[in-house]
C-alpha cells in the first residue's frame, strides 16, 4: 500500500473505529439501536416483489433524459457560481505535510480523488436502497457500481470544474487560455441545449399540465441538438436506468469511460492547483483552528463586511447569541443553497396552478406557498446558524454567563425566526394574491383566518425543527457534521435525505398532541368557521411551542454536561 | 475569592485531576505550573465552568461554581492559550457582544481606550481571520478584560505574543493584580511565573505536588532551600521523588 493509500485507510479506520466506541455511552447507544431499526425500516425492509415488467416512475426514457438534464444543469451551477470550493480543500496537516513533500501536482490531486471516493460509495449505497423502493429487475451491486460511476464523475467534474474556475480567478485571460478546450466543451454543451429548447418551445408552451409539459421535455431533449449535449452525460446515467443485466452491461462499458476521461481531464488541469488549494484550505483553517482534531469542516469564510447590525450594551444577555448568529447568517449563508427549493417551488406551482386552472396570481400564490414548505423541511438543513455552528466554539459558549436553557433558546431562534419571517412574508403574499383570483380555494373568511394563523404556526413549526436539529448536535457531536458549511452535490443527497426523513417524524411525534388537541376543537365545534379555524391553528401552535420548549430545557441540561471532548 | 476544595476530574477510569484544594485570595496571583499532561488545563476549565468537576467544590467571588454558574461566571474571565473567537464577527463587535453579556453598559465609551492599549485600533473592523496570531490572541485577552473581573484565569497567556506584546501582558496582569482581582496564571514560563506569581500551585499526575509561597514549599521539602524555581519545579514534578 502506498503512502496514500494508507493514510486514506488508517483515517478512515480510526474514525469508524472512534464512532463505533461511541456506542459504549448509553445515549449513543440507543441512538444507535434507533439509527439502526430507523435504517432497516427505511432501506430494508421487505417489500413486495417487482413484477418482472413492472417499472416504476423513476424509470423510463423521458425520466432519464430529464435526470440526464438535472446532472447536467447542476453542473452547469458548478461552473457559474463556482460549484463546492470543498471539492479542493485538503486539512491544514494535509496542507503541512503533503504539500511541501517530495509529491507533485498530480499525485496530490490523485490523493484528493480517491480520498473523495468513500463519500462516493457510501452515497452510492444509500440511493441504491433508495432506489430499490422505485422498483428495479437489476441485482444491487449492478446499481452501486452504476451509481458509483454516476457519482465518481459528478465529483470529479465539479472538483475540474472549481480547478478551471481557480485558474481563470487566479490568472485572468492566462488561466483561461490555458484551458479553452474545457470552457469550449461545456459552453458548447449548454449552448446546444438551449437550442434544442428554443427549438421545442412550441411543444413546451402547448403544454398545459405539468404531466404533458414534462413528456414534451423529455421528447425536445432527446432530439438534436439537445440530445448531442446531453450525451456523454446520458451514457453515465443510463446504467442507473438500465432494466436488465444485459442492458447495463452494455451502458457500463461507455459510463466508466466517461468517468476515465473525467479523472484525465482533472488529473491535467492542474495548473493553479496549489494556489486553489491552499486558498480553499486556508478559509476551512479558520474554522478548523477552533475545532482542532475534529473531523472536516466546511470552506465558505465569512464574508468581510462593512455594515452591522446594531446591539444595545443593556438588556437581556441572550439576545448577544441571538444578535451574533443573525451576523453569522448575513456573513456566511450560501445563498446558492436556495436555488433548488426555488427552481422546485416555481416548476410545482407551475404544474399545480396549470392543472387547477388558476391565473397567474394562483400560480404564483402556489408557488409561494411550496416554497414556504420547502423552507419549512429542508430549510433547517440549509440555515445552520445555531448550535450546529456554535458547538464548534463549545469552550467559550459555556463559559459565558448565560443559562444553558437561554443559550439554546436564543440558538434555536437564530435558524427558527429567519426561516418562520421568510415563510410568513410568502404565506402572507399567497394570501395577497389569491384574494385576486377568482378560482382561488376555500372562503375568503378561511383564508384571512389562515393568513392571520400562519405566523403562529410556522414559528412553532420552525423551533420545533430547529430544536430537532440542534439536539442532534448537541447529543451526538461526534456523530453529526458541526459547522456552517451546507453538503451539497448529488452525492450528499442521499444522506440529507435520510436526516430529513428522520427529523420529520421526529417533528409529526410531537405534533400528536396539538392534532389531538385541534380534532377535539373541530368536533366540538361542529364547522370550520374562520375564528374556530385561527383559533384551532393557534393553540396548535402553542401547544407545539410549550413542548417544544420544555424540550430546551432537557437540552439545556444536555448543554450544560456536554465537554469539548465529546465533541473530538 | 477563588477557593477550591477537593476538585477532582475523571474520564471513566483515567483521574485527570485528584482532589486539588487552594485559595487565591484578592490581589493574589497564583502560578499554577507542571509538565504536559498533569492537568493543568483541565483544572482551569473546570473553574471556568467548561466542564463539570467529578468532585468538590468551587467559589469564585462568593459564588458557588456548582450552585449559582451565572453569577460566578460574570465575575470570572477566562483566556485560554488558544483564543475562541467567532470568525464571522470582527474586533469591535466581540466587545460588543462580551459587553451585553456582561452588561458592560458603557462599552462604547470604554472600547477606544482597550483597543489603544492592545493595539487593536488599526483591526476595529477586522474579522479574526484577518488577524495574525499575535492579535487574535490580543483580542481574546481584551474581552476577558472588557468586563473588569475579579477573578482573572490565564493559561498560557504570551503565547504568540510579540516582545512588547509580552511585556505589556505581564505589566496589565501585574495591575489587575494590584487592584484586588484574583489571578491564576499557568504558563511553562517559570521566569514569568517567579516575576508574577505569589504563590505557586505544581501539579504532577492530576495531584498537588507542592502548594504555597515558595518559601513555604522549601519549609515543605527542605532539600529544595536556595535551588532556583527550575530546579524546585523539575525536582517536584519528576517521576523520582526529590531525595531518591
Amino acid at each position: 500500500m502506498n503512502a496514500f493509500g494508507y493514510l486514506i485507510w488508517t483515517s478512515w479506520r480510526n474514525r469508524f473505529l472512534g464512532t463505533l466506541k461511541r456506542v459504549r455511552s448509553p445515549r449513543y447507544a440507543i441512538a444507535a439501536a434507533v439509527g439502526v431499526l430507523y435504517v432497516w425500516s427505511f432501506l430494508f425492509r421487505p417489500m413486495g416483489r417487482v413484477s418482472p415488467g413492472a417499472t416504476s416512475f423513476f424509470f423510463g426514457h423521458p425520466t432519464e433524459m430529464l435526470i440526464t438534464l438535472l446532472v447536467v444543469v447542476t453542473l452547469m451551477g458548478s461552473w457559474i457560481f463556482g460549484g463546492d470550493s470543498t471539492a479542493l480543500a485538503f486539512s491544514q496537516a494535509e496542507v503541512s505535510i503533503l504539500f511541501s513533500a517530495p509529491l507533485s501536482r498530480r499525485q496530490l490531486i490523485m490523493y484528493k480523488l480517491s480520498r473523495s471516493q468513500i463519500a462516493v460509495l457510501i452515497n452510492a449505497l444509500v440511493w441504491v436502497f433508495i432506489l430499490k423502493r422505485g422498483g428495479t429487475a437489476i441485482p444491487s451491486p449492478l446499481r452501486v457500481i452504476a451509481l458509483w460511476v454516476l457519482f465518481s464523475t459528478l465529483s470529479f467534474h465539479r472538483l475540474g470544474a472549481a480547478l478551471v474556475r481557480s485558474a481563470w480567478t487566479e490568472h485572468g485571460g492566462v488561466g483561461a487560455k490555458r484551458h479553452i478546450a474545457s470552457i469550449v466543451v461545456f459552453a458548447a454543451i449548454g449552448v446546444m441545449l438551449l437550442i434544442g429548447l428554443f427549438n421545442g418551445r412550441h411543444e413546451l408552451a402547448a403544454a398545459h399540465t405539468a404531466g404533458a409539459f414534462f413528456t414534451a421535455l423529455g421528447v425536445v431533449l432527446s432530439a438534436a441538438p439537445a440530445y448531442w449535449g446531453l450525451y456523454p452525460f446520458h451514457l453515465v446515467v443510463a446504467p442507473t436506468f438500465a432494466q436488465s443485466s444485459a442492458e447495463w452491461t452494455r451502458a457500463i462499458v461507455p459510463a466508466i469511460v466517461i468517468t476515465i476521461l473525467h479523472a484525465w481531464w482533472v488529473l491535467h488541469t492542474d495548473a493553479a492547483f496549489e494556489d486553489a488549494a491552499i486558498a480553499a484550505s486556508a478559509a476551512r483553517a479558520q474554522r478548523v483552528e477552533a475545532a482542532r482534531g475534529r473531523r472536516s469542516v466546511g470552506t465558505a469564510a465569512p464574508r468581510a463586511t462593512k455594515s452591522t447590525i446594531a446591539l444595545a450594551a443593556g438588556g437581556h444577555p441572550a439576545v448577544a447569541i441571538l444578535w451574533k448568529n443573525m451576523l453569522c447568517l448575513r456573513r456566511t449563508s450560501q445563498l446558492r443553497v436556495f436555488i433548488a427549493p426555488l427552481i422546485m417551488s416555481i416548476a410545482i406551482g407551475w404544474g399545480v396552478s396549470s392543472d387547477a386552472l388558476l391565473g397567474t396570481a394562483g400560480t404564483f400564490a402556489v408557488g409561494a406557498l411550496v416554497l414556504a414548505a420547502a423552507l419549512l423541511l429542508f430549510g433547517g438543513r440549509l440555515l445552520r446558524n445555531d448550535l450546529r455552528h456554535d458547538m464548534q466554539h463549545l469552550p467559550l459558549i459555556k463559559s459565558l454567563p448565560v443559562s444553558p436553557h437561554h443559550i439554546v433558546l436564543a440558538e434555536v431562534a437564530s435558524s427558527a425566526l429567519p426561516l418562520a419571517s421568510v415563510q410568513t412574508g410568502l404565506v402572507l403574499a399567497a394570501y395577497a394574491a389569491l384574494s385576486a383570483d377568482p378560482a382561488a380555494p376555500f372562503t375568503p373568511g378561511i383564508r384571512l383566518a389562515l393568513a392571520v394563523a400562519s405566523p403562529f404556526a410556522v414559528v412553532a413549526l420552525n423551533g420545533a425543527l430547529s430544536t430537532i436539529q440542534n439536539a442532534t448536535a448537541v447529543l451526538f457531536p461526534a456523530w453529526v457534521r458541526l459547522g456552517p458549511q451546507v453538503s451539497t452535490g448529488v452525492e450528499a443527497l442521499g444522506q440529507n435525505l435520510l436526516a430529513t426523513v428522520a427529523t420529520l417524524i421526529a417533528l409529526v411525534l410531537s405534533l400528536i398532541v396539538p392534532i389531538f388537541v385541534s380534532a377535539i376543537a373541530v368536533f366540538w365545534l361542529h364547522e370550520t368557521r374562520a375564528v374556530a379555524v385561527a383559533l384551532i391553528v393557534i393553540i396548535s401552535a402553542g401547544i407545539l411551542a410549550a413542548e417544544t420548549y420544555a424540550a430546551m430545557g432537557y437540552l439545556g441540561r444536555a448543554l450544560s454536561r456536554a465537554e469539548p471532548l465529546q465533541t473530538a | 475569592m477563588i477557593s477550591v476544595r477537593g476538585l477532582s476530574k475523571l474520564y471513566g477510569s483515567f483521574t485527570a485531576v485528584r482532589s486539588i484544594s487552594f485559595d487565591v485570595g484578592a490581589g493574589e496571583v497564583l502560578g499554577l505550573v507542571g509538565p504536559n499532561g498533569a492537568g493543568k488545563t483541565t483544572t482551569l476549565r473546570c473553574l471556568a465552568g467548561i466542564i463539570s468537576p467529578s468532585g468538590g467544590e468551587i467559589v469564585l467571588a462568593g459564588h458557588s461554581l456548582a450552585n449559582d454558574p451565572i453569577a460566578a461566571k460574570r465575575a470570572l474571565a477566562f483566556i485560554p492559550d488558544e483564543p475562541h473567537l467567532f470568525e464571522y464577527l470582527t474586533v469591535q463587535e466581540h466587545l460588543r457582544f462580551i459587553a451585553r453579556l456582561y452588561g458592560v453598559v458603557d462599552v462604547e465609551a470604554r472600547m477606544p481606550g482597550i483597543l489603544r492599549e492592545l493595539e487593536l485600533t488599526e483591526k476595529a473592523a477586522s474579522l479574526p481571520g484577518e488577524l495574525s496570531r499575535g492579535m487574535r490572541q490580543k483580542l481574546a485577552i481584551a474581552c476577558g478584560l472588557l468586563h473588569d473581573p475579579s477573578v482573572l484565569i490565564l493559561d498560557e497567556p504570551l503565547t504568540g505574543l510579540d516582545p512588547g506584546g509580552m511585556r505589556r501582558m505581564r505589566e496589565t496582569i501585574a495591575a489587575r493584580a494590584a487592584s484586588g482581582a484574583a489571578v491564576i496564571l499557568s504558563s511553562h514560563l517559570l521566569n514569568l511565573v517567579e516575576e508574577l506569581c505569589t504563590k505557586l500551585l505544581v501539579v504532577r499526575r492530576g495531584e498537588a505536588a507542592g502548594y504555597g509561597t515558595m518559601d513555604e514549599i522549601i519549609a515543605a521539602h527542605p532539600d529544595l532551600a536556595g535551588k532556583s524555581l527550575e530546579d524546585v519545579f523539575l525536582s517536584l514534578t519528576s517521576e523520582t521523588p526529590a531525595g531518591m
